[in-house]
């Protein structure tokens, strides 16, 4: 069953992660959302941390950097960021 | 399948680097003269990436004193601050640098790495938070590691982004502790301190400062850029390290809070590590007495860096920072740029840094060179002289 509230979240956080990718790699296409941030996207660390920070702003939110760790794919920060924003709710 | 594959992608970073002369990244010194030459691939080079910012390395009176200890107390301690390696000269030499900030506490720690490590991972723990400068050096990182801690970060010099994150918070900024440094080596700016006191004291936070870059350099008494700004009464922290300014090998942290020395009893990286050898204590004791008076010293390293600064913009290089300091942080447009740079000047017979990202904030490509109070005019003319060089052959 899916609940509205938390697919508006859902839509937020991936526009706020498409967002601020635009701005990290302006020359990137579509966003595959199972992509892995470092690999694939190519990303180095630093420029994940930045690319999140561009987010905390956009959503107006903080994301712990220990969560990062744990983190792979575009799909999952905008899962985590999904959270974040219903906890702040 | 080998434990080793992991680090293909950094040993091919190391590789596309390499060239037919010396590394550019941990370059081989062949031997060190003096505080300001070396020698490098065979050629005596002028030293202008080092951290040694007050030229301590070689001072007679810093020498004796280690060589002295190291003939009546032995090459080491063998032991921890905890069990056997606390001796007379340990104690010391934090109450000289807790009376020198005129605080009642100060810790010392082995190394600069670990004075931030052991310091932020026991200030704070679990279900509390640190709130982190996005540019700090990977010590203050590794020490939220290991403090279990929350960690946020803000926007590099940044105090309403600061501002903006211990409002989310609320109430539980209380139990926040900023850090921030006087001055980053990577890019050699500085933070607007005052600015970032007003908001720690807004929200009832705590604030560390890590001076590694800064101890020695700013300040009347050389006590670093809280010092300088007047806001020693309205920090918690300083943090600072004995491998620049004071030409060993340590670190330290010092507070207005007398319970600091709580920490003896909690932190692992004091615990569980040999303390300082006596040797490194006495030559950090002598040259903390020579850079607390050393108003000359300071005076040669502005003028030092005054000069290079503003050589480096006329020749229409973009620097890291617009205020002069110690770090001439000269931004390249690429990898290629920077090792032509560096390679440009070592031929020159001047040895800087190169840095690369990921090191780098912003994956900017830098070319680092460092001015010490041991740099002499003319050394500083040779500097500026290679740089022209470089200039116009590119």
């Amino acid at each position: 069953m899916e609940y509205p509230f938390l697919t508006d979240l859902r839509k937020q956080s991936e526009q706020a992660i498409q967002v601020a990718l635009g701005r990290a790699l302006p020359e990137q296409g579509d966003i595959d959302w199972q992509a892995a941030l470092t690999g694939d996207v190519g990303l180095d660390s630093v420029q994940i941390m930045n690319l999140v920070m561009e987010i905390e702003d956009e959503l107006d939110l903080s994301v712990p950097v220990e969560m990062l760790a744990e983190i792979q794919t575009l799909d999952q920060l905008a899962e985590r960021l999904c959270h974040l924003q219903k906890e702040r709710s | 399948m080998s434990l080793f594959d992991k680090f293909q992608p950094l040993s091919a970073a190391q590789s596309a680097l390499s060239g037919t002369g010396p590394a550019a990244i941990a370059t081989p010194i062949e031997s060190v003269h003096s505080a300001t030459r070396g020698s490098i691939n065979g050629n005596e080079v002028i030293l202008a990436g080092t951290n040694n910012y007050l030229g301590l390395t070689f001072d007679a009176d810093v020498v004796d004193a280690a060589g002295a200890a190291l003939r009546g107390l032995g090459s080491g301690t063998t032991g921890s601050r905890m069990a056997n390696g606390s001796y007379d000269a340990h104690r010391a030499l934090e109450q000289e640098l807790a009376e020198a900030f005129g605080w009642p506490a100060a810790i010392v720690f082995s190394t600069g790495y670990q004075a931030n490590l052991g310091a932020l991972s026991t200030l704070v723990g679990r279900g509390e938070y640190l709130v982190l400068d996005s540019d700090s050096h990977a010590s203050i990182y590794d020490g939220a590691r290991l403090s279990h801690a929350e960690t946020l970060r803000f926007r590099h010099n940044d105090p309403d982004n600061l501002d903006r994150r211990l409002a989310r918070l609320g109430k539980d900024a209380r139990r926040a502790l900023i850090v921030v440094e006087g001055l980053y080596s990577m890019l050699g700016d500085q933070p607007p301190l005052e600015a970032f006191v007003e908001v720690k004291e807004k929200h009832g936070a705590w604030l560390l400062v890590d001076e590694a870059h800064s101890f020695g350099v700013f300040g009347n008494r050389g006590l670093g850029l809280t010092e300088a700004c007047g806001l020693l009464d309205r920090v918690d922290f300083v943090v600072g390290t004995f491998s620049k300014s004071l030409a060993g090998l340590g670190g330290f942290c010092v507070s207005p809070h007398r319970q600091l020395d709580l920490m003896r009893l909690a932190s692992r990286p004091y615990i569980f590590t040999a303390s300082p050898s006596p040797a490194t204590i006495a030559g950090t004791r002598k040259a903390l007495q020579k850079l607390l008076g050393g108003q000359a010293l300071r005076a040669q390293l502005h003028r030092n860096f005054q000069r290079f600064y503003a050589a480096a913009k006329e020749l229409g290089y973009r620097l890291g920072s617009d205020i002069p300091g110690p770090v001439a942080a000269i931004i390249l447009p690429d990898r290629e740029t920077a090792l032509a740079h560096w390679n440009g000047l070592l031929a020159a017979g001047v040895y800087a840094n190169l840095m690369i990202p990921p090191a780098t904030p912003s994956g900017l490509n830098l070319l680092r060179i460092s001015l010490s109070a041991a740099h002499s005019d003319h050394d500083v003319d040779l500097l500026i002289a290679a740089l022209t060089e470089m200039t116009v052959a590119a």
